[in-house]
């Protein structure tokens, strides 16, 4: 196959990107070594799981665990055992191709998303998000990001409140009065 | 003659065609816009149509599916870059094809051969299915247990990575499932005494996070990266064109069908494979491979269409999906109370029926939207990613919140979302870890349904395996996975991509 990305992305999308075969990415080895004592603690839990009703025989609810989770300690320490042994990839830097800023600020952006969402409501922190991760990201105009955002947002509110009627938290904004009023007015122009 | 009803059913019940319709022309559309992509759009997609009936939703994503699986091959041929892995092989000459001025001329014949070799896979599906079920009725616990391991296993194995991070993956999967009490005895696992996780993990959070998220937040690495303009006129091939095409495309379907009914394997590998043996078989191209043949666009898109009939016949007959796409239906299958496997034919043939009807109207609509609204397609392939990827983010929370209005499956989604992210700049593949959270439970249930049977005797239970020809079969193939390490499938791959290196 060709090469087709420059960035270690191979372009498809459900593919893992990047690194060389023969090569460790900067961090894989921390990555490996947190999945086997993440593993490890998970067989250590299953172990403890209780079967209420009898002996914690081979057919009692610890079983599974038990091997699921010692089948990822396996695997897990042949993963960081043969990453061990892998040169580093002096290419790529964790700070530029593993975790570049733009993504941990947008780590940030989703988790304060997650923290506001209930107290302010779905249509504020929307706003708040789009309209900051478009002018961060477009760095185009003050009037243009919002009438994107803005704009985008208002289709999402009509399509998932209207078609799929999904209902999110409201928080400050009196939704429901919103749409009364909406439906007031609509009516009200039609008599006329 | 009910079967032929239900067949109908699509055809017959306006609102579903156009359901169908328009899943069909978002998939072309979520398909063709680099950064977004099938597996992501269905399981967004799950949680919204949580709520609805079931033939409304199934009529949807398959729609969706269908125009998905098509749309990939646009931008492989318009930027080189394969909106899903089975449209790699289309990249290899649609690309070039495209640098001469021809894109109009290359989307036109990939949207009739898709046609030609999604209608040949569904009639293969129609004829199959009910036979294999049949067969599957005399499967034990056991085979099921064995199954969902085979199909975890293989689906592993495939991926690119190693089959160890595969693995790991699967049984990380298994384990994410069982988190929470267990059905039969009310046990805790791996709850940690957390009140929350009594309950277990929503798939769907996991699902939008893994596919989602972490899909989004890699795209930030290419956000200023332009979108590329193009000129397309005339996409309408000429009959000439296709009738030339056409007894390629009848050999390659073939492949295409045939690969994507093995378990495990799906349309990227048919997609190649095809593209090889049009290599072989085509004596004269009027371009060399690899610099624009119109047989090199012919065959790969006629088999990675073929393949979505062929992947459907293990789905819906087994319950073990090909890959990461076909997972995600089967669990959008699961969320409307379907079950997959040889149950549901029996059970619900109707519902069989109605999905091999949606998939032709699917293709029918495929055909049209992928010949016609060019200008408006170039339109919406050039929104900058910096707008779509605050956009899908947005998607992704609101879907996970949607399911069971919990802000919990917002953190789970975030947790996973960034998670899947490590796990895909590493080489985990993230097919595994989904269809572990999908088949946990079947692989639970049978196992100790399978073991009860055997009075918990170890002994007894792999004398039954030895002794019936199919758990033999099943075992078997578990074992050779397992001890290879390094599987045949990825093997042939892998020598695929070596050899297409070498001439590239």
């Amino acid at each position: 196959m060709q090469h087709i990305d420059p960035e270690h992305h191979d372009g498809t999308s459900d593919a893992t990107p990047g690194g060389e075969l023969d090569k460790r990415r900067p961090g894989e080895l921390a990555f490996a070594a947190f999945l086997l004592l993440a593993s490890l603690g998970l067989l250590w839990s299953a172990f403890g799981i209780e079967n209420p009703f009898g002996p914690n025989g081979l057919s009692s609810p610890r079983s599974i665990p038990v091997a699921t989770t010692l089948a990822m300690a396996v695997a897990a320490a042949i993963v960081f055992l043969t990453t061990v042994r892998l040169p580093l990839d002096n290419a790529e830097s964790f700070a530029k191709d593993i975790l570049p800023g733009v993504v941990l600020l947008f780590v940030v952006f989703l988790v304060a998303y997650g923290l506001l969402l209930r107290p302010l409501g779905f249509l504020p922190t929307s706003a708040l998000f789009l309209v900051a991760s478009i002018k961060i990201l477009a760095k185009r105009g003050w009037l243009w990001t919002l009438g994107v955002s803005l704009g985008s947002l208002l289709v999402i509110w009509l399509i998932f409140r209207i078609v799929f009627t999904v209902l999110m938290p409201a928080g400050i904004v009196p939704e429901a009065e919103f749409i009364q009023f909406f439906r007031g007015l609509s009516s009200g122009g039609a008599e006329q | 003659m009910t079967a032929l009803m239900d067949f109908l059913t699509v055809v017959t019940q306006p609102d579903l065609l156009l359901l169908v319709g328009l899943g069909t022309f978002a998939g072309v559309y979520v398909g063709a816009i680099p950064g977004l992509s099938v597996t992501m759009a269905v399981s967004i997609l799950i949680s919204f149509t949580f709520a609805w009936d079931v033939y409304p939703a199934i009529s949807l994503m398959i729609g969706i599916y269908m125009g998905g699986v098509y749309g990939g091959s646009r931008t492989a041929i318009l930027l080189n870059i394969p909106g899903a892995p089975s449209a790699i092989a289309t990249a290899l000459d649609g690309f070039p094809m495209a640098k001469r001025g021809e894109a109009g001329t290359a989307i036109g014949v990939t949207t009739v051969m898709s046609f030609i070799g999604g209608f040949l896979g569904i009639g293969v599906l129609a004829l199959a299915a009910p036979l294999v079920s049949d067969f599957a009725l005399k499967f034990q616990p056991r085979d099921y247990m064995l199954l969902a391991i085979l199909g975890i296993l293989l689906v592993g194995s495939l991926s690119q990575g190693s089959l160890v991070k595969g693995i790991f993956a699967g049984a990380l999967g298994i384990a994410i499932g069982a988190v929470g009490r267990d059905p039969l005895t009310f046990a805790e696992r791996f709850t940690f005494n957390f009140q929350i996780l009594e309950g277990g993990i929503s798939f769907i959070a996991v699902m939008i996070g893994m596919f989602g998220v972490s899909e989004a937040l890699l795209q930030l690495h290419h956000v200023d990266k332009d979108a590329v303009r193009q000129k397309i006129s005339r996409i309408v091939p000429s009959l000439s064109t296709v009738k030339k095409h056409l007894p390629l495309s009848l050999q390659t379907s073939a492949i295409g069908v045939t690969i994507g009914a093995l378990p495990g394997t799906g349309g990227d590998i048919a997609a190649l494979m095809a593209y090889d043996h049009a290599k072989r078989v085509t004596k004269n191209p009027e371009r060399p491979f690899g610099d624009g043949a119109m047989e090199g666009l012919v065959a790969p898109e006629t088999a990675n269409n073929a393949a979505v009939g062929g992947a459907f016949i293990p789905m819906m007959t087994l319950g073990i999906p090909g890959d990461a796409v076909t997972a995600i239906m089967i669990g959008a299958l699961f969320i409307h109370g379907l079950n997959p496997g040889p149950m549901l034919m029996i059970d619900q043939p109707d519902m069989f029926w109605f999905i091999v009807g949606c998939l032709v109207m699917a293709n029918c609509f495929m055909l049209l939207f992928g010949l016609t609204g060019i200008k408006l397609f170039t339109k919406i392939v050039e929104m900058p990613r910096s707008v779509l990827i605050p956009l899908i983010m947005l998607l992704s929370i609101v879907g996970a919140y949607a399911v069971n209005n919990a802000i919990a499956d917002v953190y789970w989604m975030l947790g996973f979302g960034i998670f899947g992210y490590f796990m895909r700049h590493y080489g985990y593949p993230l097919g595994p870890v989904i269809l572990g959270v999908i088949l946990s439970r079947l692989l639970d249930d049978n196992w100790r349904r399978a073991i009860i049977s055997e009075r918990e005797d170890l002994g007894a239970f792999f004398a039954g395996i030895l002794t019936s020809p199919l758990s033999l079969v099943l075992f078997v193939a578990v074992i050779l996975i397992f001890v290879s390490q390094t599987p045949i499938w990825g093997r042939a791959k892998s020598q695929l991509f070596k050899r297409r290196d070498a001439q590239s």
